[in-house]
C-alpha cells in the first residue's frame, strides 16, 4: 500500500529486534500500530502482520518498530537488510488517550507488551508530567529489551522476571499489586499492555484501587481497519441504538485500547 | 492475438439492468460497507461495490477466535455480523450512493420470510443497485448453506427476493452446491445473475492445545488457496448458465481476475486480496486494461468464455 524503506533492523537481544521504517508517515499517536506485509511478491504468508509503533524516527522521517520473531513471518522479517523495500500501512487504532494532568501515569508491560509504551512515555515526559514502568519478563534476556526506557530521565522502571534473573522474582502483577495502594495516592491512570491474564489482572487490580485503567489488546488481524470483522472482542457495552450491536467491538478499528472496565475478561 | 490497442472498452451488461463500467467488484464481506475504504482509493472507479451481508436485525456475529490464517488464504468464522438493512439504509446508504459505482446489498435470512423482507425493504431505495443473495455462508446455524446446498430450498429463497424486488437479483453459490443443477434451478427460480463462489468449508487445529483454532471449529476458507476450485465452477456454470456469471475466489492479480472471464465469467469480485492491499481492485482493473491493450481485445465482453 505505502511503500516504505527498512533503515535499519537490529538484533538488540536473542530472538529481539528494531526495525527503522523510513516512510512518509502521518502524525502517530502512541498506541497506533501499523500493518506490515512480510513478502510483498509472496502469498505465503498472505496476511499482513501488525505491530506498535515503537519510536517516530528522528525528523519525523519514518517509524520504528520492535519485534520477536515468533512465527514464520517475523522470522522473513529478520532478514530484511537496510535499503530493503517495506510495505507498510497505517498508522491504525486508536491509540492510548492522553490523560489530563494524571498526577503519575503507570505503564504496566508484559513481555512483548512493552512496545507501544516507548513513544508513550517519551511523549508524558515532554509534557512534563510523571510516568513509571513495571515491566514484566520471563529472564534476564528478555528483560534487556528494556535498556532503552532506563535512559529516559524521569522515568522510573521496576522489572521483575519470572526466574529472578533481573529485577524481583515474580510476575509483573506482583510488583503493580504491591504497590498500587501506595500509586493509588498519587497515580490517576494506569496503561497497560500485554497478555490477556495479565491485562485482566491489573484491570482487576486498578478497578480496586479506584485508577483508571486502559488496556492494548491483542487479536489476530486479517484487515486492520475494521472491515473483516475478524479482531472481535466482547466488550460487554451495547450500542443503544439497535439491540446488542456493541456486544464486539473490533480491537483494529475500536481499539486496540479500550478501558479495563469494557472487555469481558472472562471472554478472553 | 491482434493488434495492440490505444483505448479498450471495460464495459460489461450483467443483465437485468445492470450494467456496470468494469466488470471488477469487491466482495461482500471483505469491504465493509464502502465508506471504511474511501482514505484508501477513489470508489467510483470500481465496477459495483457489495456491501457486508445484511439481515432484517442486527446480528453480534460468532464468538472469538473468528479469523486464522492458511497456507495461502483464511478461515473466518464471523457468523454475518452485521447492523442491519435498516441502520445500513440510514448510516451507510447516504454517503455511499454518493460515488458513481452501483452499489449491491448482498442479504442473508435464517428463514425464506427474512431473505423476503430484507429484499423488500431494500427495494425502491435510491442508490441500491442490486440484491445479492447469500445461501452460501458456512458460519451460521440456520440459513446461509442449508438453503445454497438444497435445491428445493434455495429455488424457495430466490423466487421469494424475486418477487419482492424490481432490482436485479444475484445469487451467490456455494462450491459445496451440485453446480449445475443448482445453476438451472435458481435461473427458473427467476435471478438475473449467478455468482459464485463463497467461501469453502475448513477447519484448523492447533495441535498444542488439540484444540479447533475457531470458536465454530469450522470455517470458510478463502483467498489464493480457492482459486483453482473456484474457476472449476465457474467453467462448469458456464457450460449450462444462460444468464451472466460472476466469478468470485482468491482473485490477487488482472491475471487472476481474466482466468474466470475467460472461463465464462462476465465480471469479477475481488474478497481477501482488499486485505492485503485496500486497492486491489483499482489494481485488477488497470491490469485488465493493459492485458487488453497488448493482446488487441477491444471490449472485455468478448474475452468471456473464450477459453480455447
Ligand atoms: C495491535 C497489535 C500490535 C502488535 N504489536 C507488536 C509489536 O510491537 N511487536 C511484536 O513483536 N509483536 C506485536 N504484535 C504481535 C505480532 O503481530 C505477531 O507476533 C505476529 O503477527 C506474528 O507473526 P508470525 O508470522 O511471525 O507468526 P505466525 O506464524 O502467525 O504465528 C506463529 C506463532 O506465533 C504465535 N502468535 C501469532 N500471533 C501472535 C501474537 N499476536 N502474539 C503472540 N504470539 C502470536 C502463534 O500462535 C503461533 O504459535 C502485535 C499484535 C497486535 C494485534
Ligand atoms: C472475512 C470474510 C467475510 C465474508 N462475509 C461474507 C458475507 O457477509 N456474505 C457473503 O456472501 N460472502 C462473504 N464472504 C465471502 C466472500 O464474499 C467471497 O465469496 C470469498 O471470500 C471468496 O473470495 P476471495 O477468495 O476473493 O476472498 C466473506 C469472506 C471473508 C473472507
Ligand atoms: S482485523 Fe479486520 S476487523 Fe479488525
Amino acid at each position: 500500500m505505502s511503500e516504505a524503506v527498512v533503515a535499519h533492523n537490529r538484533l538488540i537481544a536473542p530472538g529481539y529486534y528494531r526495525m527503522g521504517l523510513q516512510w512518509k508517515s502521518p502524525g502517530v499517536t502512541p498506541g497506533q500500530f501499523i500493518m506490515l506485509r512480510v513478502s510483498a511478491d509472496s502469498l505465503d504468508p498472505l496476511l499482513r502482520r501488525p505491530f506498535g509503533v515503537y519510536d517516530v524516527l528522528r525528523g519525523a522521517k519514518g517509524i520504528e518498530i520492535l519485534y520477536r520473531v515468533v512465527g514464520r513471518g517475523t522470522k522473513i522479517m529478520s532478514t530484511l537488510r537496510p535499503g530493503d523495500m517495506a510495505d507498510i500501512f497505517g498508522p491504525l487504532g486508536n491509540g492510548f488517550p492522553a490523560v489530563k494532568d494524571p498526577g503519575r501515569a503507570v505503564m504496566v508491560a508484559g513481555g512483548m507488551g512493552i512496545a507501544p509504551f516507548y513513544m508513550l512515555a517519551k511523549d508524558i515526559l515532554k509534557r512534563g508530567e510523571n510516568a513509571a514502568l513495571f515491566y514484566g519478563a520471563r529472564g534476564r534476556t528478555d528483560a534487556a529489551i528494556a535498556t532503552d526506557f532506563r535512559k529516559l530521565k524521569g522515568l522510573k522502571v521496576e522489572v521483575a522476571t519470572e526466574d529472578g534473573s533481573m529485577g524481583e522474582k515474580g510476575l509483573v502483577t506482583d510488583i503493580f499489586g504491591k504497590k498500587a495502594v501506595w500509586l493509588a495516592g498519587e497515580a490517576s491512570v494506569v496503561y497497560a499492555c500485554g497478555p490477556s491474564g495479565m491485562l485482566k489482572e491489573v484491570a482487576r487490580i486498578s478497578k480496586k484501587n479506584g485508577l483508571r485503567c486502559f488496556v492494548s489488546l491483542e487479536r489476530a488481524m486479517a484487515c486492520g481497519i475494521g472491515v473483516c470483522l475478524g479482531c472481535a472482542v466482547r466488550t460487554g457495552k451495547t450500542a443503544g441504538k439497535g439491540t446488542d450491536r456493541k456486544k464486539y467491538g473490533m480491537v483494529c478499528s475500536d481499539g486496540p485500547v479500550f478501558p479495563g472496565e469494557d472487555i469481558e475478561w472472562e471472554s478472553l | 492475438m491482434g493488434i495492440p490497442l490505444k483505448k479498450v472498452d471495460l464495459r460489461v451488461d450483467a443483465g437485468g439492468g445492470l450494467k456496470l463500467k468494469n466488470p471488477v467488484m469487491t466482495a461482500s464481506g471483505t469491504f465493509g460497507y464502502g465508506v471504511e475504504f474511501e482514505p484508501y482509493m477513489d470508489l467510483g472507479r470500481l465496477g459495483a461495490i457489495v456491501v457486508k451481508g445484511l439481515s432484517l436485525l442486527p446480528r453480534e456475529g460468532n464468538p472469538p477466535p473468528r479469523t486464522t490464517e492458511t497456507p495461502c488464504g483464511m478461515l473466518n468464522a464471523i457468523g454475518l455480523q452485521n447492523i442491519g438493512v435498516e441502520a445500513f439504509i440510514r448510516e451507510k446508504l447516504p454517503r455511499l450512493k454518493r460515488f458513481k459505482t452501483p452499489v449491491i446489498a448482498n442479504i442473508f435470512g435464517e428463514t425464506v420470510g427474512e431473505y423476503r423482507e430484507v429484499a423488500r425493504r431494500l427495494d425502491g431505495e435510491p442508490g441500491v443497485a442490486a440484491i445479492e443473495i447469500n445461501i452460501s455462508c458456512p458460519n451460521v446455524k440456520k440459513g446461509g448453506l442449508s438453503f445454497g446446498t438444497d435445491l428445493r430450498e434455495a429455488a424457495r429463497v430466490v423466487t421469494a427476493v424475486r418477487k419482492a424486488t424490481r432490482l436485479h437479483v444475484m445469487t451467490k453459490l456455494s462450491p459445496l452446491a451440485d453446480i449445475k443443477v443448482m445453476v438451472r434451478a435458481v435461473e427458473d427460480a427467476g435471478t438475473d445473475s449467478i455468482s459464485l463462489i463463497n467461501t469453502i468449508p475448513g477447519m484448523a487445529i492447533d495441535v498444542e492445545r488439540r484444540r479447533p483454532v475457531l470458536s465454530t471449529v469450522t470455517g470458510g476458507l478463502s483467498g489464493p488457496a480457492i482459486r483453482p476450485v473456484a474457476v472449476r465452477c465457474v467453467w462448469e456454470a458456464a457450460k449450462v448458465a444462460r444468464v451472466p456469471l460472476i466469478g468470485i475466489g482468491g482473485i490477487v492479480t488482472a491475471s487472476d481476475a481474466l482466468e474466470f472471464i475467460i472461463a465464462g465469467a462476465t465480471a469479477v469480485q475481488i474478497g481477501t486480496a482488499n486485505f492485503l492491499d485496500p486497492s486491489a481492485s483499482v489494481g485488477v482493473i488497470d491490469g485488465m486494461e493493459d492485458y487488453m491493450k497488448r493482446h488487441g481485445v477491444k471490449k472485455v465482453k468478448n474475452l468471456t468464455g473464450s477459453l480455447g
